[in-house]
This record gives structure tokens, C-alpha cells and sequence, in this order.
């Protein structure tokens, strides 16, 4: 199948026959796993935020009311 | 616990959806039936032998090669061509041993095998120096399609081969700028329906969807650019499909230059609002309706191969779907985070005032 596949298209042969779409798809799933890690912690980062800047607005209010 | 378990199932989907694209081999099919120009003999006054070679890609003709049947088929006429020899997984001779007159020149050409089951190729052979008469009726042989005995694959398409797989990044990245658009849409009118001096959440809502829903559409393009230039050897070609997916992504990045060229909030938002509600219809006449009036080239349409009903065969939906949901989940969770850093900066903003 290699060879056949190497004469309909260089590239598809090479990639597919040699192994090497193992490699890509790994690499692609430890990329999508690790976006999805760092969405997670930026999620949590901007909600802890929003609780400093909700806590901080509320300080604000108070005083300005006394 | 349901916050956090689609958001895992999302990013669980997409690492599946990688894993089998980049890895699942694509299934057996036929390249070419070609004339080896090497007459092998004759056979009388009525009947002329020819011998063609038969090249198939990813097949398993060595294994059982007594079971290679090969045919030839237009409309409801099937007949048996000889397989004389074959070479090896991909390779076999065949005999065109045909009488004189035939029903037509052109002809879909098809093989049995136990291992790669039926296979198709369309035109595949168009016969010369014979008698062509549509009346003419050929003897019909016992004609069974079968099924590949061969582990997951997905389907072998003329032209399309492997570039199949890019079929679970492009289409899904659509699906998922549409239901982004949607979630836009419904936000802008929520805002329209608002009093004048209304919350500007809406607005915000469809400001951080659009937002989102843009990455996915230049991704959508860019997917599909580089497809193009695969599969067809252009990055662009002017193709109706093709043009409404381009003028939809520009419709919107005039919404997001509208926002940003307007100072006051409440007039910002009205008008973002009305503007999105014309954008979506525009998206949904270029993307949904526009397409099926007209001919394309893009895959699906009329004339070419395409993923339609019939050729998005269970191994492709195992996939595909999965890339669906996957790529959906993504970009509702990014455009959650989106909004929740909007609002945030808004507030930081309030406090910086104060």
C-alpha cells in the first residue's frame, strides 16, 4: 500500500505509510489536552479575580455610604 | 459537578476525535483500470482480447486471489470481465473479453473480494472500436455486493483519499460558529427588548460569541483553504460556497469594527444589536440556504464526491459526530471565558474610576 500510496501522493505515502500520523495524532491530543488544562486554570484565575474585584467594590460602596 | 463534567467530556471528545483522524488507515478502493496497449490474443470474428491492468489502493488481492471477481456495470447491464493474473495487493491484469456490440462506451468498473469487499469505480473504463448499441443486452451474471472484512477504516472517496480526515476539523468548525452566531443572535435581541437604560449583559453576551464564534469561522476558512489547495491545487477558487463563507466571516468583522468605532455604550450596544440580527439572517442565506440552489465543487454538492447521506458511512459518523459535539463544548466553554474576562475588565475598569 506504501508504494502505490507514495506514487497517487507523495506526501499522504510518506505520512501515512512511515508511521508517522501516530506521532501527529499524539502530539495533537497532548495539545488539546493541554488547552483544555490551560482554559481551566484561566477560567479559575478570572473567576478568583472577579470575586477580589466584587469584594473590592463592595468595600467601596460601603465606605462611600458611611 | 455537570460544570465541570462537560467541560472534561468536551476536551475528552477532541482527544478522541485527534486520535482516531490521525490514526484510523483509510479503506481499499480503486485507482485505476487502465489499457496495457498489449493485445494477448484474438478469439474469432465476434469476441477481441484485450489485456488491462486494474490498480487499487490499500487492497488485499494476494490474499485469496482466486476470489478477485471484476466487473463492469452502466445502468442495470453488469458483465464478468477474467482477472488473468495478479501481480500483487494492487495490482492485477485483467482480459477484456467483450463481443462486438455493447449497449455503451463507457463503463463503471467494480471488484469482489472477500477481504476488501465491493469496490466502485465510476467511468472507469471507456471501450474503443466497438459497435455501440444502447439495445444491446449482455448476459447477466450472479452479482452479490459485499462488505469489507477489514478492521475500522474509513471510506475511500476518487480524488478526496486521505484529505477525508479533514472532515472532522472543517465541517465542525461551521457548526460551531453557527450555534456561536446563535448564541449572538438570541443575546442581541434580548438586548433590543430591553428598556433603553437595560443592563448591557446582552450586549456583552453577543459581543463575546461573536467574538469566538470569528476564531472558529477564520479557522473554518483556513481548514478549508488548505483542502482546497490539496485537493484541487488552488487556495481559492470562485465558487458560491466558498465566497458566502468568506463574505459571512467579513459580515461580522464589520460588527466587531461597528463596536469599536462607536464611543457610547447604550448607542454601541443598539446598534451592534440591529446589526447582529442582519448578520445572522446573512449567515444563515450563505451558509444554509444559498448553497443549495447552486452548483459547487465543494464536496456534497452536485458533481463531485462529497459526504452526503450515502457517503458518510458509520465509520465517518463515529467520528464526525463526536467532532461535532467536541468542537461545540470547546467553543461554549471559550466563549464562557471570554465573557467572564469582558465582565471582569468591566469591572476593573468601574474601580480604577471610583
Amino acid at each position: 500500500m506504501f508504494h502505490t500510496l507514495l506514487q497517487v501522493n507523495p506526501i499522504e505515502g510518506f505520512f501515512f505509510g512511515s508511521g508517522k500520523s501516530m506521532v501527529v495524532g499524539g502530539v495533537a491530543v497532548i495539545i488539546i489536552v493541554g488547552l483544555g488544562l490551560w482554559m481551566w486554570r484561566m477560567e479559575k484565575r478570572i473567576q478568583r479575580l472577579d470575586e477580589t474585584a466584587t469584594r473590592q467594590t463592595n468595600s467601596s460602596n460601603e465606605s462611600a455610604e458611611a | 459537578m455537570i460544570q465541570r463534567s462537560w467541560k472534561i467530556g468536551g476536551i475528552a471528545l477532541l482527544a478522541y476525535v485527534f486520535w482516531t483522524t490521525f490514526t484510523v488507515p483509510l479503506g481499499p478502493g480503486l485507482l485505476e483500470f487502465r489499457d496495457r496497449n498489449e493485445a494477448a490474443s484474438t478469439d474469432g470474428i465476434t469476441k477481441r482480447i484485450e489485456t488491462y491492468e486494474l490498480i487499487g489502493l490499500g487492497t488485499h488481492w494476494t490474499v485469496q486471489p482466486e476470489e478477485l471477481r471484476l466487473f463492469i456495470r452502466k445502468g442495470d447491464q453488469i458483465t464478468p470481465l477474467p482477472v488473468i493474473d495478479v501481480i500483487d495487493d494492487t495490482h492485477a491484469h485483467a482480459a477484456l473479453l467483450l463481443p462486438d456490440t455493447l449497449p455503451s462506451k463507457a463503463w463503471d468498473v467494480l471488484i469482489n473480494h472477500p477481504i476488501d469487499g465491493t469496490l466502485f469505480l465510476q467511468n472507469g473504463l471507456f471501450v474503443e472500436g466497438f459497435v455501440v448499441d444502447e439495445s444491446a443486452q449482455l448476459p447477466r451474471p450472479q452479482f452479490e455486493e459485499r462488505s469489507a472484512d477489514l478492521p475500522h477504516h474509513f471510506p475511500f472517496q476518487p480524488r478526496i483519499f486521505e484529505t477525508i480526515r479533514n472532515l472532522m476539523l472543517h465541517v465542525p468548525m461551521w457548526f460551531t460558529m453557527f450555534l456561536l452566531m446563535g448564541i449572538a443572535f438570541v443575546a442581541s435581541i434580548r438586548q433590543l427588548s430591553q428598556s433603553a437604560g437595560g443592563s448591557s449583559l446582552f450586549d456583552l453576551r453577543a459581543e463575546a460569541s461573536v467574538q469566538v464564534g470569528m476564531v472558529f469561522g477564520v479557522l473554518g476558512l483556513l481548514t478549508g483553504s488548505l483542502w482546497a489547495r490539496y485537493t484541487w491545487g488552488a487556495w481559492w477558487v470562485d465558487d458560491p460556497q466558498l465566497n458566502g463563507a468568506l463574505v459571512t466571516v467579513l459580515v461580522y468583522a464589520g460588527y466587531l469594527i461597528l463596536r469599536g468605532s462607536v464611543e457610547d455604550e447604550r448607542l454601541k450596544a443598539r446598534l451592534a444589536a440591529v446589526y447582529n440580527l442582519f448578520a445572522f439572517v446573512i449567515l444563515t442565506i450563505l451558509l444554509m440556504v444559498l448553497p443549495r440552489f447552486t452548483e459547487s465543487l465543494h464536496p456534497g454538492k452536485g458533481g463531485n464526491p462529497g459526504f452526503n447521506s450515502y457517503d458518510l458511512d458509520s465509520s465517518l459518523r463515529a467520528v464526525f459526530y463526536p467532532a461535532v459535539l467536541g468542537w461545540m463544548l470547546l467553543g461554549t466553554w471559550m466563549y464562557r471565558i471570554r465573557l467572564q474576562a469582558t465582565r471582569l475588565n468591566q469591572k476593573l475598569h468601574r474601580l480604577n474610576d471610583e
